[in-house]
């Protein structure tokens, strides 16, 4: 597989920060309350090492395929350890329960969530590079974010053993809520990336 | 075999039982042979293909991914036919004999429909393994496989070949 420059995970970094702190932001906003943000990770994962980064702790995965001006460009999830996500439902509804299954109403309003918040990552992401990338409908997965993760891989990473792998949390102290932010462009989509950015650090250079 | 422990509420389990943390983790496409505990984590559509050796009390595992390798050499867990070959290449070098082997497999789940509308490549691991085990004469001796659900295996080859199944609904079973 490609090895990428310091350069070019600097600039993918970069670019991860962008899109992430639109996402943050719009959490945020819904949330009322302040989120913290870890610097966006961009780091070149060997399959065997993905547990290190996703354990198998069930937790609330809204999965998005990115689309748009590149095709099968790959996914953007946005992941909740199960408590989390119930918190998160209950600080936005105004319910005190922690202590139940989480139902419909959370799946439907992580879906939302999630939804706002990775369109707000693609909008600022796509809006520096110059393209449209929209989220698909979200698949709510509830369950290991390793094997979900792990599902996706198989699209992904089918003739290659190393992933792309695009990392940040969020954290708000204040409801005691975390998530994760991941990314993993398909190779093609990667150099595609790296291409545009190449152009932009060119014409600004 | 029955459940062996249900939390009351296994999503709001807070502390799963953690496997064994001297546990050898295999990752995607990886395998290990040998005595030593190990498991496979969050194993979704991918298998954890176990053999073991009862009577020389060693095994191996590997966290196979898809079910065919295309001539590909570089990742022999990766892959159902070159995970099978490998695992019993290297138990015959400690001295096990397909004879002397017996299998189990777990995971093989379908989370969810994929994007690309690629279906049920869990099951079609499950069927690639089956087929070469036949072909090599290792019998299986249990399965947890199939569903929507994922799971975690532990295995520790010195305590016999009973293996313990995490799902990610909370139930915890002995295989």
């Amino acid at each position: 597989m490609t090895v990428l420059t310091p350069a070019q995970l600097d600039a993918l970094s970069e670019l991860g920060n962008i899109g992430a702190s639109h996402a943050a932001t719009s959490l945020s906003q819904m949330l009322m309350g302040e989120i913290e943000m870890t610097v966006p990770s961009v780091e070149i994962v060997d399959l065997a090492d993905i547990y290190k980064h996703v354990t198998d702790e069930v937790s609330a995965l809204a999965i998005f395929e990115m689309q748009g001006e590149i095709e099968k460009a790959g996914y953007v999830i946005f992941l909740m350890p199960l408590h989390s996500a119930i918190r998160m439902t209950n600080t936005m509804l105004g319910m005190a329960d922690e202590d139940r299954e989480i139902n419909e109403m959370d799946e439907s309003a992580l879906n939302e969530i999630g939804n706002i918040m990775v369109s707000a990552f693609l909008d600022a992401t796509a809006e520096l590079l110059g393209v449209v990338m929209l989220p698909s409908p979200p698949v709510l997965v509830i369950d290991m974010g390793h094997a979900a993760i792990q599902q996706l891989l198989v699209e992904v990473a089918c003739d290659v053993n190393e992933v792309v792998f695009f990392h940040t949390k969020l954290v708000c102290d204040q409801y005691a809520i975390n998530g994760d932010l991941l990314m993993l462009p398909e190779i093609h989509t990667l150099s595609q990336i790296l291409e545009m950015m190449d152009k932009l650090l060119n014409a600004h250079s | 075999m029955p459940i062996a422990k249900r939390s009351e509420n296994p999503w709001m389990d807070r502390n799963p039982p953690r496997s064994d943390p001297r546990a050898i983790v295999i990752g995607i496409g990886d395998y290990h042979v040998g005595t030593e505990p190990m498991t496979s984590i969050g194993l979704g559509s991918c298998i954890g293909l176990i053999l073991h050796d009862t009577r020389l009390g060693i095994g191996g595992m590997a966290h196979i991914m898809l079910p065919e390798s295309g001539g590909k050499r570089d990742r022999p867990g990766k892959y159902a036919d070159t995970a099978v070959e490998i695992l019993l290449k290297d138990l015959s070098k400690k001295g096990c004999t397909p004879k002397t082997l017996q299998a189990k497999l777990v995971g093989g789940a379908q989370m969810f429909a994929n994007f690309s509308g690629n279906l049920s490549i869990g099951l079609r691991n499950v069927e690639a393994i089956r087929e070469l085990l036949k072909k090599n004469g290792i019998s299986v001796k249990g399965e947890d496989i199939g569903g929507s659900k994922g799971r975690t295996v532990y295995y520790c080859p010195a305590d016999g070949f009973e293996i313990r199944v995490r799902r990610a609904d909370g139930n915890c079973s002995e295989l």
